[in-house]
């Protein structure tokens, strides 16, 4: 498998840019809001999409300085190596008359390359067989006519044609290539350009043979290639405009629908707290606004037969963190109080009738009973002097 | 966004080596020439990087901050820029500064003034202009390498 990497330093790199990039997700995941995490996510795949696209516009278009490289030369100092491309036209009479001549020169290899030009198309829904037939059968038929053996070789390619060459330089290592294609792209051809893609890359003599169905083979002149060239950068450019359009679409309709769910999400959890509240609040006993009570000395008898102070009512019943009114007349000539340390809870009751506001801010059952000295068995027994406050 | 001007040029580094030692670049500005000393070169046994230079590409970014990936790992260097032009004695100033322990063959003017021979001091010269022939077999001289060596493919 080819590696997307140029050098180690370039793959460090990469890593440690992909680890940062998880880094910030997944902080934005835990620390932000919910929909924070797919916005980071959308920004880093976004940069990654334009990093991307640079990087190939620039190998198409050549942008990057045009420095040409090759191997060493392989075999004896009097052995050629002569790669040949081609596809669409490998069944053009001068084409083959060519390989003959070139496998008749002495100390002479000729490696035909077929690239089985496989559209990303055909990647995505797997249909590359047919193309990888139709390439070999083309180089089958060329080499039945040109004879094979161990002066002319052959070999298909599914990769694109000019790493398909890159890949030839590094096991044939030719010291001449030559591509042959048509004057103008055909379905399943070649692009003319390629020569000058391989001219810009490789250190080597670079021929293009150029067909016009049933004519004799031509080579185009300077102008002629950098009109291709020309054209073959116009292309890629509207190619990769479109895609990268595309790209933001998808990516934008992606961003939208989580942004969507995610508020959809919350608006639902939001929606199932409030009718849980409802439902709760719903099934509770109703609350009178304002409860009436007493203080009264030796009002209730205790068990032992002696009568003692008592409040009329010591079991109150609130909602926890609502107000509630409590109108209590102390009948007695002091101060009582209803105390519950645990409910924040410290009401002190003057003598008279007089209004009090009960509040309880959690749930729970908390006991209270009242600090002034008064009456002290009373004070110790729930349903005297004491009682409890229940806040739901 | 899809500029070729040369501007956009300058500011990408070239792609790094592909092939293994000995690479020798070849700094020429004319391609055919470049191409045949290229050839030389590798059925020599060296692989090869050939760059024009500075030449209509704006400035060369082994002047600038980036550095030249070739450069960097060539084993030898054969410049033949023609230092007419101050670009390319700039070219040839950064080599000296960058990798003055990388061996370097320049082919040099006959009538050089007194910057370009201070700027020569110390590397290893053939007068232009030089045939292929003797540009190999200078840089066979200055490496070490032999033909019945073979090419070094390792």
């Amino acid at each position: 498998m080819r590696s997307p990497f140029q050098s180690e330093q370039e793959a460090f790199r990469s890593v440690m840019l992909a680890m940062l990039a998880l880094i910030a997700v997944v902080l934005a995941a835990v620390l932000g809001p919910t929909w924070l995490a797919p916005v980071v996510l959308a920004v880093v795949l976004g940069a990654v999409a334009v990093r991307v696209a640079q990087v190939r516009m620039r190998k198409l278009r050549g942008l990057e300085l045009p420095v040409k490289m090759a191997p060493a030369h392989l075999g004896s100092a009097s052995e050629r190596r002569v790669l040949v491309v081609a596809n669409d036209t490998l069944s053009e009479e001068a084409l083959l008359s060519e390989l003959e001549r070139l496998a008749s020169v002495p100390h002479t290899h000729v490696l035909l390359l077929v690239p089985a030009l496989i559209s990303p198309g055909a990647r995505l829904t797997g249909a590359v067989d047919g193309l990888l037939d139709q390439a070999r059968l083309r180089l089958k038929t060329a080499l039945d006519r040109v004879g094979h053996d161990l002066v002319v070789g052959g070999g298909i390619s599914d990769a694109d044609p000019l790493e398909a060459v890159e890949d030839a330089f590094a096991t044939f290592v030719p010291d001449e290539v030559i591509v042959s294609t048509g004057w103008e792209r055909a379905a399943n051809g070649l692009e003319p350009q390629l020569a000058g893609l391989v001219r810009e890359r490789f250190a080597v003599p670079v021929r293009h043979l150029v067909f016009e169905p049933g004519s004799v083979t031509q080579e185009p002149d300077k102008d002629t290639e950098a009109r291709y060239r020309h054209e073959f950068g116009e292309a890629a450019a509207r190619k990769f405009g479109l895609k990268a359009l595309a790209g933001a679409g998808i990516l934008a309709a992606v961003l939208l629908s989580v942004v969507a769910v995610v508020q959809s999400s919350e608006r639902d959890e939001a929606r199932a707290a409030s009718q849980a509240t409802a439902a709760q609040t719903a099934g509770l006993p109703p609350i009178a606004k304002v409860v009436d009570l007493s203080v009264i000395p030796e009002y209730k008898r205790g068990p032992e037969g002696e009568k003692h102070d008592a409040f009329t009512t010591t079991d109150f019943t609130v909602r926890a963190g609502q107000p509630q009114q409590l109108r209590i007349d102390n009948t007695d000539t002091v101060p009582h109080s209803i105390t519950a340390p645990e409910a924040g809870v410290k009401i002190v009751v003057i003598p008279g009738t007089h209004t009090y506001t009960l509040l309880v801010k959690q749930p729970g059952r908390f006991l209270w009973f009242c600090s002034f000295v008064c009456d002290e068995w009373a004070m110790q027994h729930p349903g005297y002097m004491s009682g409890y406050i229940s806040a739901i | 966004m899809f500029s070729s001007s040369s501007a956009a040029r300058a500011h990408l580094k070239p792609q790094p080596w592909r092939w293994s030692h000995p690479r020798v670049l070849v700094e020429h500005p004319d391609e055919a020439t470049g191409l045949a000393i290229a050839s030389g070169l590798r059925f020599a046994g060296y692989a090869v990087a050939i760059c024009p230079g500075p030449a209509g590409h704006g400035r060369c970014p082994l002047a600038g901050p980036a550095g030249c990936a070739p450069a960097h790992d060539a084993d030898l260097v054969v410049s033949s820029l023609g230092y007419e032009r101050e670009t390319a004695r700039e070219v040839l100033r950064a080599l000296r500064t960058h990798y003055p322990d990388t061996p370097l063959l320049v082919e040099a003017p006959s009538d050089m003034d007194t910057g370009m021979r201070e700027l020569l001091d110390g590397a290893h010269q053939l007068p232009a202009p030089a045939s292929t022939e003797q540009i190999v077999a200078a840089v066979r001289s200055l490496s070490g390498h032999t033909a019945d060596e073979g090419p070094a493919d390792a």
